[in-house]
């Protein structure tokens, strides 16, 4: 047994790093958090400051290398911020509906009969309801701030998690080492989280990697339309911006859109690996 | 005049991640115009894969035949075009696959697949080859025919679906029909009644008939001519009479052994063959039944036997097959 | 199958109380009162008038009178009234749910034609350059956000090549005959499509591919090879209408996103439809009319899933006979 973690985990890193596409996805994921990390020293502390004339394109000044939007900010540093708050809030968003998903889908499955018919149904009214009104309508009630935006987000985006968790449980609820727990006077509680979430929980990792992914796109959808927070920099905000100008400098809209593009694409990728390394029966597909 | 079926020489290799594997090897049989021919093995001896090399339906990659020459009354299927090879599926070869429940689409009636089949090799409008199916579920015998044109394969049962699947494959009366384990997948009592079936048709349309089968009990009861495959190769052949009478491979007399007699009230123990067929990665330079075999010697672990002739179409591939005549049949393989 | 119909009519219904419940809820978690927003735009300030306005919009009692009033006068198709656009929501909705479905359907349109027709192209030349092709392509369109997408194909399309219009739903101050209204709405509707169905449309050819992958290593495909059928007629008439099962299911699951995507869309193309409307009214703190979309997007995906439910009906015997 004092062998087995170390042996899994180095299995675990084999397998992953077998699919190409998925340490390509980490390779990003991981220059994408240095360059969050490093902003305040790279650049200046505000990047929501005026630095030079608005619309210098990219690759003609050293000192902007990605050129400056249509007040004259400078795009590299509300690129490197902005993937401070596109982390953040697809980070916690994603943990937040983990969260909620798994104590909703386990105690559905855990108890059943009435429980599991009103948990059921209110993962359904979540699933049915577009995700993007209810966070939009979220944010309008709370107020434009970050962590208003990232707990709207996070609870819309549970139901997945939570259908997943109950369909696991379910299945581990009737196997022997269960049953053996139960014998053994166990609580519920200790049985659920010690015992049956740890076999659970690979599925969800994968699905909570896809949907750090989706809560990049619906925060940047959000600033996008306008009702982010005003005080930091969003890549989503940022093409918002640039919109007025795309006859001229379409470079505005085009650079945060690939940086989006090439951070949700990441952490699908980190997903499709998560899932072969994980889920060794659902691999050769 | 040439045999309705002659496979001389196969050798079908799998291309794999960890190189190519021979999955059979320089495999011949005959099958003669009205003959039953007995195809028997453990899983994973290839006899499936023989039955899909025929048919040209071995999955392309990994499988590919590298040697050999399958004739079909004279011509030769491996070396014909694809589309030529369509003409000849389901209208001179038909073919019967294990598990019936699974062989036929849920998503379409039985009338509507076997239709299909009949529509496929012969120019008649949708009136008639409903006609004809309905003729093909009667001699089946499948009751109430009419109705059981309309029905899904999920509302028949598995031997009901096994005779759906029979009357596809002699919907366009094929000269061959191969069986590839058409029982195995079927409740005992049904078993029986399949088998039945089989041997009607066979006599009736005078077809060819390979029966592939691990279960040597109903060999005894379809086959006038058996063929034991094992690890891709031949170990050995022979009349179906002479072959009980006489085994002459260590591997016929372990199936044997492991066979309960027809009619043998006493149920005397099994006898199984101790361990498994070697795997393709795995297969040894001598005899492929050295690891298994109770009277192996060094030299069946260095060289791979030739198959030697016994009589008149009776060999077997096996260094002792000569001194095998006195021996106890029950002791090989104890 | 009535049964389920049944079913589904029970489901619907409480599906639209739980949507009001929840929105009712969270409105009323919202700082301020309703009346505050209202008056704060119409600068009202005489308390008479306030009084009034407060007992006209029931606002004078408690959040479970409200709530059960506003339930009922749903099942009677009364959604409230909207006082900045001063007329009943209902109306102000169904003006502008049109738009929204053109775009929506188109959309999915798209989506599922794409979707399939690169699925199943991708597995049957599955790990050949076209399988890596549309792989690819499917990773790439299923990150790309919708609205940067659409910007894109503006810039491309509109801007640069100047093909096609940049946005809206007609040419304003143009007039056109019929057919050739239909072409100017045809011609403003391909971009906004695109950069929505381009989405769905990955993820479509993903669970396509899959699904075709799957069916491929079934035994009645095998079966219906023996038969002599050419492998055309095989992929198309056995795999191809097994592998559509789980695309149904998905597409019942979707059309609520369809809606939430076309939303931000129409924002990016100044497409008239429910999304502006929401932009606005959530923007104005508008809550009869939130709700009022809410209970909309609640019904249309019911009835989506009620189509759905026939399609599966259809397309798989084993559904009828249960």
């Amino acid at each position: 047994m004092t062998h087995r973690p170390p042996s899994a985990f180095l299995e675990f890193v084999v397998r992953f790093a077998r699919n190409r596409g998925a340490v390509l996805g980490a390779v990003i994921i991981v220059l994408v958090i240095a360059l969050a990390l490093a902003a305040p020293w790279l650049i200046d502390k505000n990047p929501l400051r005026i630095v030079s004339r608005p619309e210098v394109w990219p690759f003609t000044n050293p000192r902007f290398p990605l050129g400056t939007d249509s007040i004259g900010r400078n795009i590299f540093a509300m690129i490197a911020y902005g993937a401070r708050t596109t982390l953040m809030i697809g980070i916690v968003a994603a943990l937040t509906a983990t969260a909620i998903g798994v104590v909703i889908g386990a105690a559905a499955a855990w108890f059943g009969g009435w429980i599991d018919d009103v948990l059921t149904r209110i993962t359904e009214l979540f699933q049915t309801v577009p995700n993007i009104l209810l966070i939009m309508t979220v944010v309008a009630i709370l107020g434009q701030k970050i962590d208003n935006i990232t707990v709207a987000i996070g609870i819309t985006m549970w139901p997945g998690i939570a259908r997943l968790t109950r369909a696991e449980f379910l299945t581990l609820k009737n196997r022997e080492f269960v049953l053996a727990c139960r014998s053994m006077g166990m609580s519920n509680i200790r049985i659920m989280a010690g015992e049956i979430l740890p076999n659970a929980i690979p599925p969800v990792i994968v699905l909570a990697s896809v949907i750090i992914g989706s809560s990049i796109l619906f925060e940047s959808a959000i600033a996008f339309l306008g009702l982010g927070d005003p005080n930091v920099a969003s890549w989503g905000a940022l093409i918002g911006d640039g919109r007025t100008l795309i006859r001229r400098s379409w470079y505005i809209c085009a650079i945060p859109g690939l940086a989006i593009m090439l951070t949700v694409l990441a952490m699908n990728l980190i997903g499709d690996g998560l899932n072969d390394a994980l889920n060794p029966k659902l691999r050769d597909r | 005049m040439a045999a309705l079926l002659e496979i001389r020489d196969l050798e079908v290799d799998l291309f794999t991640r960890r190189g190519v594997l021979r999955a059979i090897d320089r495999f011949s049989l005959t099958v003669q115009h009205g003959e039953t021919l007995g195809l028997v093995g453990e899983s994973g001896c290839g006899k499936s894969m023989t039955s899909l090399a025929i048919m040209g339906l071995l999955p392309v990659p990994p499988a590919k035949i590298t040697g050999g020459a399958i004739l079909l009354e004279g011509r030769d299927l491996t070396k014909l075009s694809d589309s030529k090879m369509q003409a000849v599926r389901g209208r001179e070869v038909g073919i019967i696959f294990q598990d019936p429940m699974s062989s036929l689409n849920p998503v379409y009636t039985v009338g509507d697949q076997l239709v299909e089949a009949i529509r496929c090799h012969f120019k008649l409008d949708r009136r008639a080859a409903a006609k004809r199916a309905l003729d093909l579920l009667d001699r089946v015998h499948i009751p109430d025919a009419r109705r059981r044109l309309d029905a899904y394969p999920h509302e028949l049962s598995g031997g009901m679906n096994q005779r759906v699947v029979i009357a596809m494959a002699i919907a366009c009366e094929p000269k061959l029909l191969i069986a590839d384990e058409p029982t195995t997948a079927l409740d005992v009592t049904i078993q029986a009644q399949i088998i039945e079936l089989l041997k009607e048709i066979q006599r009736e349309s005078r077809m060819g008939m390979v029966f592939i089968t691990h279960d040597l009990g109903v060999i005894a009861d379809v086959a006038d001519r058996v063929t034991v495959m094992y690890a891709g190769k031949k170990a050995e052949e022979a009349p179906v009479d002479v072959l009980f009478d006489d085994p002459r491979h260590p591997y016929t007399r372990g199936l044997i052994g492991a066979t309960p007699k027809p009619g043998d009230e006493r149920r005397h123990r099994l006898v199984e063959i101790p361990g498994t067929v070697p795997g393709l990665a795995s297969r040894p330079k001598g005899c492929a039944f050295a690891n298994r075999c109770p009277l192996v010697f060094e030299r069946c672990h260095v060289e791979a036997p030739a198959l030697v002739h016994q009589a008149e179409g009776h060999a077997a591939a096996c260094f002792l097959a000569d001194q095998m005549e006195d021996c106890d049949v029950a002791s090989v393989g104890a | 199958m009535k049964r389920s119909i049944v079913r589904r009519l029970f489901q619907i219904i409480s599906l639209i109380i739980g949507v009001i419940v929840m929105n009712f809820t969270l409105i009323q978690m919202a700082p301020g009162s309703l009346l505050d927003i209202m008056t704060s735009e119409q600068q009202v300030t005489d308390p008479a008038t306030l009084e009034h306005l407060r007992h006209l919009y029931g606002l004078d009692q408690s959040p479970l009178v409200q709530l059960l009033r506003y339930t009922w006068s749903v099942f009677t198709f009364d959604l409230g009234y909207s006082y900045r656009q001063n007329a009943p929501v209902f109306d102000i909705i169904m003006a502008q749910l049109p738009s929204t479905l053109l775009l929506m359907l188109t959309s999915l349109g798209v989506a599922v034609t794409l979707g399939m027709i690169a699925g199943v192209v991708a597995s049957v030349k599955v790990n050949k350059v076209w399988d890596v092709v549309i792989s690819l392509a499917a990773v790439f369109f299923f990150a790309a956000p919708t609205f940067w997408l659409g910007i894109m194909l503006i810039i491309f399309f509109a801007v640069q090549l100047d093909w096609l219009p940049v946005g809206g739903m007609t040419t304003i101050g143009e007039q056109f005959g019929p057919v050739g209204h239909v072409i100017d709405v045809l011609r403003h509707l391909i971009l906004p499509a695109l950069s929505l169905g381009l989405f769905y449309a990955a993820i479509y050819t993903r669970v396509m591919r899959a699904s075709m992958l799957e069916v491929f290593s079934l035994d009645f495909v095998r079966t219906a090879r023996a038969k002599g059928l050419s492998k055309t007629r095989v992929i198309l008439a056995h795999v191809f209408r097994n592998a559509l099962l789980p695309v149904v299911t998905l597409l019942g699951l979707q059309l609520g996103t369809v809606l939430g995507g076309s939303v931000v869309i129409e924002a990016v193309f100044s497409w008239p439809g429910i999304g502006s409307l929401m932009l606005d009214s959530v923007m104005s703190r508008n809550y009869p009319v939130v709700l009022g979309v809410f209970v909309l997007s609640a019904v249309v995906v019911a009835i989506a899933n009620l189509l759905v439910d026939l399609a599966y009906y259809r397309l798989d015997p084993r559904i009828r006979s249960r």
